[in-house]
């Protein structure tokens, strides 16, 4: 069992950032039909989402997050030690986006910098791998950014995705403080690599075929572009999740009782529904942001926590358990403390790191 | 059989479960509802109805259903 607890790191802070672009899925109905759409609001919850713009990536969101948490918790770039990107968006093929992050957040060399090619499960497989990192090394303080902007490989006629999506920024600091427990579950099934995938443009098939084909569930797609196998990743969510979630309180010797949020990944409503009443979560303590920002992928967790505490005044410490599944397959869960002066509001923001668009070679032969 | 019969009319109450034997060839049931009701199942039955045995003839009839989930139970 893949089951981890840490007795001395501290989730101190998170924030996250999101394109000021809203997008309804009611805007669709004139390329899908009426109904079509109302079923798909009713089946996901999934109202509206948030677009960046061509060349804002998800790294730009998180540098925005991570550079307003940073400020608002008073730590300096050059006290951290760790920085994970966990994303499936990186900047580029190579190298990790989490160098790019480094260099413009000024975070110091002597840090270790990498990313996971991770979704969905990002945070709770992010958090895990830096608290280790934490609890094996002399790093006292450690940052994680995670997002995606998934919604870019998707082909704009496939009427199964193309409004599910959102895209969004989070951040995550850990640091080392006595008397904090982080726990954490993960699981893997590999045997579940194609219900969601982008087929092409890996090195397996680098210089895949880019024209959309009609696919046998009625929707145009090419092989780069993302494809989810509906059915099986419904059954998955519906059977695998609630039972990581009934080991962990079974490992862990808790219950709904013992936690004040259940931040789990928006995947979408149907899905969030049927895991609170298998493991017998009231749903009031599920709080939703993919009505307003979709299903925003690793991130979602983070977005919804800032979505539904970062605007409280009155300061409260929270026991969390968070919860992301998805793409892999992977799956997890971690939980933490968290003050809520610490969860800072939602940001928009649509910039994006302009030296880092490299569109002619010998860009790159500047100084 | 009458607990599944219960389950799939809790779902969908305008469907006649009974006699209909074409609930997914003939379009009665749509993918939304065969996930609903592979989720009642797990419930209910304590059995899990995986993607290798979502085929559509299983889903057909009340019948084929039971059928599943004995097999399945075994």
């Amino acid at each position: 069992m893949a089951f981890f607890r840490f007795d001395n790191i501290k989730v101190t802070g998170i924030a996250c950032a999101v394109p000021s672009n809203e997008v309804s899925s009611d805007s669709y109905k004139s390329q899908f039909g009426d109904e079509e759409v109302e079923k798909f609001k009713i089946m996901t919850g999934v109202c509206a989402s948030r677009r960046t713009s061509e060349h804002q990536t998800a790294s730009d969101l998180g540098f925005r997050a991570a550079s307003e948490l940073l400020t608002h918790l008073g730590v300096r770039p050059e006290e951290i030690g760790a920085l994970i990107f966990a994303s499936h968006s990186p900047d580029y093929r190579r190298p990790s986006t989490a160098f790019v992050l480094q260099y413009r957040l000024g975070i110091g060399k002597e840090a270790v910098c990498y990313d996971i090619s991770l979704g969905c499960s990002s945070l709770v497989v992010g958090m895990q791998t830096l608290a280790s990192i934490m609890n094996t090394g002399d790093i006292d303080k450690a940052l994680l950014i995670v997002g995606d902007t998934a919604g870019k490989s998707v082909c704009t006629n496939d009427r199964s995705s193309v409004m599910l999506f959102g895209e969004a920024g989070g951040a995550l600091l850990l640091e080392k403080q006595s008397s904090h427990k982080i726990e954490s579950l993960i699981r893997s099934d590999g045997s579940g690599y194609r219900y969601m995938i982008i087929p092409g443009g890996g090195y397996r098939n680098l210089h895949a075929d880019p024209k959309p084909i009609m696919c046998k569930d009625g929707n145009e797609r090419s092989l780069l572009n993302s494809f989810i196998q509906g059915t099986s990743v419904f059954t998955f969510t519906i059977f695998d999740v609630p039972r990581l979630i009934k080991d962990f309180f079974a490992k862990t010797e808790t219950t709904s009782e013992d936690y004040d949020v259940f931040a789990f990944h928006q995947a979408n409503l149907y899905i969030l529904k049927q895991i609170a009443k298998k493991t017998k979560i009231p749903f009031d303590k599920v709080p939703i942001s993919l009505d307003r920002f979709g299903n925003t992928s690793g991130a979602s967790a983070i977005v919804t926590l800032c979505d539904r505490y970062g605007n409280i005044e009155k300061n409260k410490t929270l026991r969390v358990l968070a919860c992301g599944f998805g793409i892999g397959i992977s799956l997890g869960i971690t939980t933490f403390d968290i003050d809520t002066e610490n969860i800072l509001p939602i940001f928009e923001d649509d910039s994006f790191f302009e030296e880092g668009l490299i569109t002619d070679p010998n860009q790159l032969y500047e100084k | 059989m009458e607990e599944l019969l219960n389950l799939l009319k809790d779902i969908r109450p305008d469907v006649d479960f009974e006699n209909e034997t074409e609930l997914i060839d003939d379009g009665i049931l749509d993918s939304m509802d065969v996930v609903s009701i592979i989720s009642a199942i797990d419930d209910v039955f304590d059995v899990q109805i995986r993607i290798t045995e979502l085929d559509p003839e299983n889903f057909n009839s009340v019948e084929n259903l039971w059928a599943l989930i004995q097999s399945l139970k075994k």
